[in-house]
């Protein structure tokens, strides 16, 4: 079952390679610097579902403790972290020839760099607690307090940045961009989404068999 | 509610027999103040500009070392037990705890906000209720979550690392928020000005408090 | 405008790079442990005959 989900990421991670080099037009401003785009939009989009999706684990595992429900957590953050990591490195990348700098306090980096250091503490955490019951509580509390704080980043970062001050470059919204873009960005995200489905159940998977290995 | 009361009571009166963490707490502010003019160099009007920030990041220092220890007292005395045991809801010593937290850090503030007016020669007579509106919120706030992560982080080996660690980017908002809010009203804007931030705070403060109500049960078992 | 093909080499690269490593991770791991488990089957560390769980996995 796994496999098939893989067949089909690695179907729609060509696919969206293709969009986003064949298909998608060369941007007016930026040059083809831009195609970066389609690697780091997609990439905090999953970073947020998989931060959603660690919120609803972590409600579940407290009602019910459902072991199963702590591995999905765990691996769900696990796998967000990574794809927040990789939306901060992207995006470094996307900015140094873009506005000539590695980084910059903008909104959305910003943002997103905080969403990393609170998560990457959500894994330290479950790492260094060896009691695995404990682990799955405390961890899920942090879960469920780091999500609920991801508007609050939102909100101060956003104001932080634009209030005396014009707003930056980023925020390339669906609305202001041509229709072929935004097709490109959608095929990027489905196909990051499934990549995400993947890993979080070859993780998952992994976390259960580790567990059943322990006795 | 009443059991809350108690638990406060019962911090208070530890704190008042021993007074070693109020004591501290006040030597470390002290400290800081040294720290921070010390690296920052003597030129006043550069300190002048960055004050905001130095006065919260003293209060988030000095927070993180007194809420660290709010669970280890009990542990180092052999009550955990005790708290583990005591029936029913166990919310009640999260509120208990959240306020003797909230009443040292006022405190330690206070005392922090009158050394900053001495050592930099500042005029808070007139910003000082707005001020107080200012810090009241964030102060609240930091507590809120410090309380539950402290629970947590006294039940772990190397608290000490993972407390901070885990504390600080929560508060990150928080931190943009007030800092930001404390800079308009040293300028002498009026709170209204900074409405935005205020209402950041006020929702950040129901948001943690509200978690840390609905969660402490599930930190705080056996 | 400048194209800087090589940023965009950069960004796909180690995206790339990255999302290999954490799957290879994942592959390497369940590969331990199932050689673990096979192990396990065939030579039960208690002695004892029959398959037995045993925990003495060496965790990365």
């Amino acid at each position: 079952m796994t496999r098939l989900v893989g067949g089909v990421t690695l179907a729609a991670l060509a696919a969206g390679l293709v969009m986003g080099f064949g298909i998608a037009p060369r941007e007016a401003t930026q040059g083809n610097v831009q195609r970066i785009m389609y690697l780091h939009v997609p990439s905090v989009w999953v970073a947020y579902l998989a931060f959603a999706v660690v919120l609803v684990a972590s409600i579940a595992y407290l009602i019910r403790r459902a072991e199963a429900a702590d591995r999905l957590a765990h691996a769900s953050a696990e796998v967000g972290v990574l794809f927040t990591g990789l939306t901060i490195a992207t995006g470094s990348i996307w900015g140094k020839p873009t506005w000539g700098t590695w980084w910059t306090w903008d909104a959305r980096l910003t943002s997103v760099a905080i969403l990393f250091v609170m998560y990457l503490g959500y894994l330290l955490l479950r790492g260094m607690i060896e009691d695995r019951e404990r682990g799955a509580r405390f961890a899920a509390v942090l879960g469920i307090v780091a999500a609920f704080n991801i508007p609050l980043v939102h909100f101060s970062v956003y104001w932080w940045r634009t209030l005396h001050q014009p707003p930056s470059l980023m925020k390339p919204g669906p609305g202001t961009m041509p229709g072929i873009i935004v097709t490109a960005l959608l095929v990027n995200f489905v196909a990051f989404s499934l990549l995400y489905v993947y890993f979080v159940a070859r993780r998952a998977r992994l976390l259960r068999r580790e567990a059943e290995a322990a006795g | 509610m009443r059991r809350a009361f108690i638990v406060v009571w019962k911090d208070l009166l530890v704190e008042r027999r021993s007074k070693e963490t109020l004591n501290a707490l006040f030597f470390f502010a002290l400290l800081l103040l040294f720290i921070f003019q010390f690296s920052l160099g003597p030129d006043r009007e550069r300190l002048a500009g960055t004050l905001p920030g130095l006065l919260w990041l003293a209060f988030i220092l000095n927070g993180l070392l007194g809420l660290g220890r709010t669970f280890v007292v009990e542990r180092e005395n052999d009550c955990w037990e005790g708290l583990l045991l005591s029936p029913g809801d166990k919310s009640a010593i999260y509120v208990g705890k959240l306020a003797g937290n909230l009443l040292l850090m006022l405190v330690v503030e206070a005392i922090l906000l009158v050394l900053f007016a001495f050592f930099f020669n500042l005029d808070l007579g007139g910003a000082l209720p707005a001020l107080a509106v200012v810090i009241g919120l964030g102060t609240v706030a930091f507590a809120a979550v410090g309380t539950l992560f402290a629970a947590m982080t006294a039940q772990v080996r190397a608290r000490e690392l993972l407390f901070p660690v885990l504390l600080l980017p929560v508060q990150a908002p928080v931190l943009l928020a007030t800092v930001k809010a404390t800079e308009a009203v040293l300028l002498g804007e009026p709170l209204g000005s900074v409405a935005h931030w205020l209402k950041l705070l006020a929702a950040a403060d129901v948001v943690y408090v509200a978690v840390g109500v609905l969660t402490f049960d599930f930190v705080l078992e056996g | 405008m400048p194209d800087n093909w090589g940023f965009v080499l950069a960004a796909y690269g180690l995206a790339a790079g990255v999302l290999l490593a954490y799957w290879r991770f994942l592959a390497r791991r369940e590969r331990d442990l199932r050689g673990a488990a096979e192990r396990n089957r065939i030579a039960p560390v208690s002695g004892h005959p029959g398959p037995e769980p045993a925990s003495r996995t060496p965790r990365a």
